[in-house]
Parts: C-alpha cells; sequence; structure tokens
C-alpha cells in the first residue's frame, strides 16, 4: 500500500489536508502543480513502480507506465489511503454493512476527495478533468476503489460514464454543467445510474430495440422534450438511491438517445430494493415511469456513435473495478499459499505443483486483464490516435476487454476458491464477496449472448443480426 | 409439456418407496421451502424459518430415522439394497428446493452410516442411539467432526496420509475414551449438532489403520463446546462453525466399528458423501432448469422468446446435456453403492475413488453451467427474486467441500494411473 510517510514533506501535508477537507478542486490544482514539476519517483512509494524489496501487487502485475500520470498515479495513491482507512479497516467490524461501512465510505470518496465533481469545470467547483485523458484517471483509480469495495466501484463506473456523456470534451455541455452544479459540486453524495437496454418483456411500456436488446421504456415525444413510460425499469444500480439515471430509450427510427432524469421528477418511483448476489453498496430497485417528462436539454446524447461511445467507457470503468478485485484475490492467495501446508506437515501449499499452476493462471489472468484494461483506457483517452471512443471498433474492443477480464476475474477468483476449501466460501476471509460481486457485474452490465452476437456483427460483418 | 421428470434415470435401478417418496419431498418441498427460501440467508444464524421446515421433515415425516434398523425403530434403509438409490432420490429432491437442506438432512445420516450399514452393524450403538432419533417429535442432527486446522481436507486424504495428520487424541482410561482436539467446519455444528461422529487418533502420527479411530459423541457431553456459526457465501441452512473437544469422556464402547474398521469403513462415509454431492448437483440443476424454461419463454431477445434464438438455444443445450449426463451418474454411482456384489465393497479404494471423479465432475460442470446461466438471464442472473444465484452460490460451496478439486484429482489419478509419489 502507498505509504505518505515517504512522500516529499510538503506534498504529505497537501494530500493529508485534503484528506480531512472537501477540497477537490486544490487536490486536482495541486496535482497538475506536481505533474508540471515531476516529482522524482524514486522518493515515493507509488502503486505503479517497483521499489526494491518492497514488491507488492500494484508493482508485480504490468502496467503501460508510459500512459500514466502523475495526477493518475496520486490519485490512485489517494484512493489507495481511503481504501484502507475507510473500508478495509473497517471490514472486519462491519463486513458489507450499508449504513456503518459503506455510506460513510461512499461519502469520502465522492464529496471529501472529490471524484463526484472530478469531471466538472474548475470555475464550477470541480476538479477540471474533462478531457478524454480522465479515463486513464479513471482506470487508475477505479482499480483501487474496487480493490477495496467492488460495489462501490460499481457506482462510481455509472456515475462517472454518465457524466461522461456531457462533461468531456468535445462532448462537455456547459449549460447542463451548469445546471446540475447542485447536484454533483455540493455536499451530497450524487449517484447517477445508467438504465440500459435488456431482454423484452412483452410489456407495453417497452419501445424498440438496439442491438436487439429492447429498450426499457417508451418515449413519446413532448412539448421539445420527451415523456417516457416503462415498467419493472432495471437500473444497472441504485434504483433507490440514485439521485439521477440516464435513460436510454428511442428517439425515432432506431436512433438510441440517454435522457437523464432525476429522482424525483414526477411520475417516476422506485420499488423497495431487491436482493441480490452481491454489491452490497447498491440498494437496487425497479422503477416505474409514468409519463415522466424531461425537458430535450436533459438529453446527453443522441445517436448510436454518442451511446456506443457512452458503453464503451463504462465497460472500461467496470473492467477497471474487477482488476482492482483481482488484484485483492491475489493478496488474499498470496497469503493463503504461503501460510498453508498440504499433504501432511513440511509441504508449503504454494510449492506444490498442482496448486502452482492454478496460482500461476490465475496471475496470468491478472497481468493480461491489467494491461487489456489499460490498453482500453488508453484509447479512449486518445482519440486523436486511436478514432473516436463511438466508433464500432472502439465499441468491439471494449466489448471484447469488458468480457475477457470479467471471465478472467471469475476463473480466476473460481480457481482461489477451490485452492482454499471452505476458507474460499467464508465470509471471513473476504474472497467470498469479491466473487459475487464480480459476478453482478459480469451479467448485469450486458447480456453474454447480446456481447457475443454485437461481436460477431462487427468482426464477421453479420447482416441479418 | 417438459418437466423435470423427463430427465434420464436408469429406472431399474429405483427402489421400490422411489415414486411415493419422491412425491412426499416434492410436496414438502414445493410447500415448506420453496416459498420461503428468499429469505434463508438472513437466517443463517438463527434458522428461525429453516428450522420449522426440518422439523416437518425429519421428524413429523420420519425421515431422520431413515437408516437404523426396523428393530429399533427405524425404517431399515441401511441394510436394505436401496441404500444409494433410495439416499439419492431423498436428497435430489431437497436439494432440488435448497441444497444446504438436503446436505444437512443427509449429514444426518453421515456418522450413522459407520454403525447401521451392513455388514458392520454395531447394534449396540444403534440400540444407544436410535431413541434420539426415532422416540421424539423433533429434528435431531448428527455431525461429522473431521476437519481440522493445521492441514484441512487432509485428514480425508485417506490411502497417502492414513491418518497421520490427525491432531484430536483418543486416550483409553479405564472403561472410557478422554477425546481432546479442535475441529473445523463440519455440517450442523453451530449449535445443531445432538450428535457427532469424531475422527480421532490413539497414537498421533502413526500411519497404523488400527489407531485411526471413530468415536460417537453426544453434543451435550462434558468437554464439547461449539462456536458460533460461519457466515459464508451460501448454504445458509447448513450451519458450519470450530469444535472444541476437552478431556471429554465417552463410554469406550462408543467406538463405532474397533481398531482397523474404523479407518476401512470411514472410506464409506467419503464414499456417500461424494454420491450426496452429485445428488446436491442435481437436484439444483433440475430446479434451475425449470426457472430458466420459464425465463427463456418470458423474455425476448431480437422479437423473439429467448429459447427461440439459436445462440442461445445452444447454450440451453448445453445444460441439459449436462444435467442429463450428471443425473446419469449420480443414479449409477448410487447403483453401485447398493450392488456391492457386483461393484465391490462401498469402502473399497475403487470405489472412493470413482465417487471423487463422479463428485468433482459434477460440482465442476454445474458452477461452470449455472454462471453461464447467470450471464445468459442478464442483470436477472443476479436477483434473488429467480432463485439461480442461490443455487449458483451453494453448488460452488458443494464443488469445494470434501477437501475441493485437488484432493479428487490427486486419488483419481494416483488409482486411475497407478501413481506413486502422489
Amino acid at each position: 500500500m502507498a505509504d505518505y510517510k515517504a512522500l516529499p514533506h510538503w506534498l504529505a501535508v497537501w494530500i493529508e489536508i485534503i484528506g480531512q477537507f472537501r477540497l477537490p478542486s486544490v487536490f486536482f490544482a495541486v496535482c497538475r502543480v506536481i505533474e508540471s514539476v515531476r516529482v522524482d519517483y524514486e522518493a515515493c512509494s507509488k502503486p505503479f513502480m517497483i521499489v526494491e524489496g518492497e514488491m507488492k501487487y500494484q508493482e508485480i502485475f504490468p502496467v503501460p507506465r508510459e500512459w500514466v500520470q502523475d495526477i493518475d498515479e496520486f490519485m490512485a495513491e489517494t484512493v489507495t489511503r481511503w481504501a484502507e482507512q475507510e473500508v478495509i479497516a473497517g471490514r472486519l467490524e462491519h463486513a458489507e454493512d450499508y449504513d456503518k461501512l459503506l455510506v460513510p465510505a461512499i461519502r469520502k470518496l465522492f464529496i471529501d476527495i472529490g471524484l463526484q465533481s472530478m469531471l466538472w469545470p474548475e470555475e464550477l467547483g470541480g476538479g477540471g478533468l474533462g478531457t478524454p485523458e480522465a479515463a486513464m484517471t479513471v482506470a487508475t483509480v477505479l482499480e483501487q476503489v474496487g480493490f477495496a469495495d467492488t460495489g462501490i466501484g460499481f457506482l462510481y463506473a455509472n456515475s462517472f460514464a454518465l457524466q461522461h456523456a456531457f462533461a468531456v470534451e468535445p462532448h462537455r455541455n456547459g449549460e447542463l454543467l451548469q445546471e446540475l452544479v447542485p447536484v454533483f459540486c455540493g455536499d451530497e453524495v450524487a449517484v447517477g445510474s445508467l438504465v440500459l437496454p435488456g431482454y423484452g418483456s412483452g410489456n407495453p411500456g417497452e419501445g424498440g430495440a438496439f442491438h436487439g436488446l429492447a429498450y426499457q421504456v417508451a418515449a413519446e415525444s413532448r412539448n421539445g422534450g420527451w415523456a417516457l413510460s416503462g415498467k419493472a425499469v432495471r437500473p444497472q444500480c441504485s434504483g433507490k438511491t440514485a439521485a439521477l439515471f440516464a435513460v436510454a430509450f428511442d428517439a425515432g427510427d432506431g436512433e438510441p438517445a440517454v435522457v437523464l432524469l432525476k429522482s424525483d421528477d414526477d411520475g417516476l418511483s422506485s420499488g423497495e430494493p431487491f436482493k441480490k448476489t452481491g454489491l452490497a453498496a447498491s440498494l437496487n430497485a425497479d422503477l416505474d415511469l409514468k409519463e415522466v417528462e424531461a425537458p430535450g436539454a436533459l438529453v446527453i446524447l443522441r445517436g448510436e456513435e454518442r451511446f456506443r461511445e457512452m458503453l464503451s467507457v463504462y465497460y472500461m470503468c467496470c473492467a477497471a473495478i474487477c482488476v482492482g478485485s483481482l488484484l485483492a484475490t491475489y493478496e488474499i492467495l498470496k497469503v493463503w499459499g504461503d501460510t498453508r501446508v498440504i499433504k501432511g506437515k513440511g509441504q508449503e501449499f504454494k510449492e506444490n505443483p498442482l496448486v502452482a499452476s492454478l496460482m500461476g493462471e490465475a496471475a496470468g489472468g491478472i497481468a493480461t486483464s491489467r494491461v487489456l484494461t489499460y490498453n482500453l483506457a488508453r484509447m479512449l483517452s486518445r482519440p486523436d490516435i486511436y478514432g473516436p471512443p463511438g466508433s464500432q471498433a472502439t465499441y468491439a474492443t471494449a466489448t471484447v476487454i469488458f468480457k475477457h477480464v470479467t471471465r478472467s476475474a471469475m476463473l480466476s477468483m473460481n480457481n482461489t476458491m477451490e485452492l482454499m476449501g471452505s476458507a474460499g466460501y467464508a465470509t471471513e476471509w473476504n474472497l467470498e464477496r469479491y466473487w459475487r460481486d464480480v459476478k453482478c457485474i459480469e451479467n448485469s452490465v450486458i447480456p453474454e449472448t447480446a456481447a457475443r452476437v454485437d461481436l460477431a456483427r462487427h468482426f464477421f460483418g453479420c447482416r441479418t443480426l | 409439456m417438459r418437466s423435470i421428470d423427463d430427465f434420464t434415470r436408469p429406472v431399474e435401478y429405483l427402489s421400490p418407496l422411489d415414486r411415493s417418496l419422491g412425491e412426499i419431498l416434492r410436496n414438502w418441498a414445493e410447500k415448506e421451502v420453496i416459498p420461503n427460501r428468499r429469505e434463508y440467508d438472513e437466517d443463517w444464524e438463527e434458522h428461525r424459518l429453516i428450522e420449522p421446515a426440518f422439523g416437518r421433515l425429519m421428524a413429523e415425516l420420519g425421515l431422520q430415522r431413515v437408516l437404523f434398523p426396523e428393530e429399533v425403530g427405524g425404517w431399515g434403509l441401511g441394510h436394505s439394497d436401496y441404500l444409494g438409490t433410495g439416499s439419492y432420490r431423498m436428497f435430489e429432491e431437497i436439494a432440488r428446493a435448497d441444497s444446504a437442506m438436503a446436505v444437512a438432512f443427509g449429514v444426518v445420516f453421515w456418522p450413522l452410516i459407520m454403525i447401521c450399514n451392513e455388514p458392520h452393524v454395531n447394534m449396540r450403538l444403534c440400540e444407544e442411539f436410535a431413541p434420539m432419533f426415532c422416540e421424539t417429535d423433533k429434528a435431531v442432527f448428527c455431525a461429522n467432526a473431521m476437519t481440522e486446522p493445521q492441514g484441512g481436507a487432509d485428514i480425508e486424504n485417506m490411502d497417502l496420509l492414513k491418518g497421520s495428520t490427525i491432531e484430536t487424541t483418543a486416550v483409553l482410561d479405564g472403561d472410557q475414551w478422554v477425546i481432546n482436539g479442535h475441529k473445523l467446519w463440519p455440517t450442523n455444528s453451530g449449535g445443531v449438532a445432538d450428535l457427532f461422529g469424531v475422527v480421532c487418533t490413539t497414537s498421533p502420527g502413526s500411519i497404523d489403520p488400527e489407531d485411526f479411530a471413530f468415536i460417537f459423541v453426544p453434543g451435550d457431553a462434558e468437554g464439547v463446546t461449539q462456536g458460533k456459526p460461519y457466515q459464508k457465501a451460501g448454504m445458509a441452512a447448513d450451519k458450519n462453525s470450530d469444535i472444541w473437544f476437552e478431556n471429554v469422556r465417552v463410554p469406550s464402547w462408543y467406538r463405532a466399528c474397533g481398531p482397523g474398521d474404523d479407518f476401512k469403513y470411514f472410506k464409506e462415509v467419503i464414499c456417500l458423501g461424494s454420491m450426496g454431492t452429485v445428488a446436491f448437483v442435481s437436484g439444483a440443476m433440475m430446479n434451475v432448469y425449470e426457472i430458466l424454461k420459464g425465463f427463456c419463454e418470458e423474455k425476448t431477445y431480437r422479437g423473439r422468446p429467448l429459447k427461440e434464438n439459436d445462440d442461445v438455444a445452444g447454450l440451453l443445450a448445453d445444460f441439459v446435456r449436462d444435467l442429463e449426463v450428471i443425473r446419469v451418474i449420480g443414479y449409477q454411482f448410487a447403483r453401485m453403492m447398493d450392488r456391492p456384489d457386483l461393484y465391490g465393497d462401498r469402502w473399497s479404494e475403487e470405489m472412493v475413488v470413482k465417487g471423487r471423479a463422479f463428485k468433482y465432475f459434477a460440482a465442476d460442470k454445474a458452477v461452470e453451467n449455472l454462471g453461464l446461466v447467470m450471464n445468459l438471464m442478464g442483470a436477472h442472473g443476479s436477483d434473488r427474486v429467480r432463485d439461480v444465484e442461490k443455487h449458483w452460490r451453494d453448488l460452488k460451496i458443494a464443488q469445494l467441500w470434501m477437501g475441493g478439486k485437488q484432493l479428487c484429482q490427486m486419488e483419481v489419478a494416483r488409482w486411475f494411473f497407478e501413481c506413486e509419489t502422489l
């Protein structure tokens, strides 16, 4: 873990201040100063640099270091400390308690550290990171959040993908940013939740389809805006607690669009949170929409390319969370392998060839997942090199990488659980929590069959699917 | 309309009681368990919802007495020709509703096998313990105290370690055994068990089979302490905890079969555990089939019911293919337990190994398939409303218990390939 005592004194003081007070814009400004003076890498313990004699998970698994900027690294370090102090330290006592552990940790991360307003312009009280490079920053950050708590990472992945559609160049929407300042730059936690197409249910409210998946709401153009209706609409997260929902709908002739709805909009109601496999930080509930009216100004994107861009960003964020969970899995397995014996006394667990082969497979999965996720973040952060983030090619790559990482994560976690036997499924060892959480992400973000067909359509030129 | 009863079973193997027992258990499951099982995860510590369902199953329906001989009030399953197939059907039907209840029920049989099964019936102990189970209106549970902190499932690795790693000791003091040790994880611990079967050694470090002892200990014996139940990923109806035995004294005749025979017949216990696991898997997968069929008829993709999409149909086919295979394998192994005259002793190394192979095949396939089913169901795969995620969590645990996959692999390779150093 990051050791702040190793930082230059003045920087440690600044980070301490940031940790105690809500000064996101100051934090980001400091980060930019740091970036400009190029702090000596050797002087600091960093998540992505090898420090001799202190091989930790951050250093062992590869990262394309040349793409990670100082600001990304310092953000990650801050979040690493948040993870240790706000989540991991309380895990033993509070397990996954929503009120005692998760809510305070979310508040600290979103408000005090300032992730919630990271993309907002400084003049509006935000962090001023509204450029495509924010994709790399969020990858480094979400990896650390996912290490601590996959569910909190999932909330932020939703919020980030939602904000990315109107807060990041070249799609920055000044009027909308101004309007939403009280939501995202205020004192209250504001989680944004995506409402994406899914399987159809034959509900009368459903309208149109995107790549074979049905939009969960029907939309009617009304007074320059839209009226949306739908029953048992399932958001990606936080149906009970989100401040905003970014709802995908068919804007006519099959054109996808996404509009923001506020949780207190007339006609929008949520049911009771439903029980689910994992992601305790998300109190999810289905929504009912009865002709909920939204002005045209709240439409944050239109067109297939823009929608694909939002999805690509979302997939990258979710992949980064899963990488964090994989790194946590590695740490758990490392301790297990170092401290257990097999076949009687004297044979260290990790020295058994069968065990070692599974450990090797897990390590390979972690390494490739991490490299792939950073590559995807790089593609999204550098459209000048890789083309528009909403291109069919980038979307296909994002889908491939998301599916690869989640599949790899499940395989590695399944293998690790097998190696740990009963401890693998005992809550005390924490591994089963990551396993449940990542499974939720794997199956919630995009149905497996739809992802496969999407890829076949792109890579094989299927015309009728 | 197709149903779970359309999956293949070798019908000529089945017991005469199969149909009626199956119907009774299915009715019980539909009425007592399935409507409540979504609340079981929150009930893992108290068992307020779970206990009444057990009471109906085990005491009112009388299933806790099935293994005991008729002359002490039991149903005589232990000396029938249908120990395997009869048990399999019961385990499967219960697991269709809740595999944790199935394992908790199955473990009532587990230590009792040592004294109720032919040819090693210990009538004195049957007479001693039968009233606990046969003359009561409450559910009564057993537990097998095997696993120890230092080596996990090493104790079950019998052919390699021959009991040499057991640290729980049994010392004969006059006409009493004095037992000391620390056990982990038994099903039905955490305050549930009324009777323990405890794996001990009479000579720590010994590889002599005669030093392996299986001794019964009443749950309320002085010196027995059961810890609080562990919280787990699933299987809320199965409580597990630490157990400490501190100078626990029991009569000398509480040893199940005696020197040498305890070691020999304990392998039969392992065989039943493997067969039970396959039954839990096939029962839970049958329920997933029911849920999945409904889901794929209700939901649409590309304008058609999910099941009418070729790519979805491919996955559905893979799922039922594996379930079909697992069920046939399970009943075949149950038959092998029923007919030692054809397939060899239930405690033979060959049977242990084949049971391990079937167990880890079934559990691996289940975990793989249920993961894919959850992915197919998308956002509905991980909500508890559909119950698939519950089976997924539960069967993951079934995959890992009894030494997990690696122990199975070693034993299977050792026997079939005659490995000499594993």
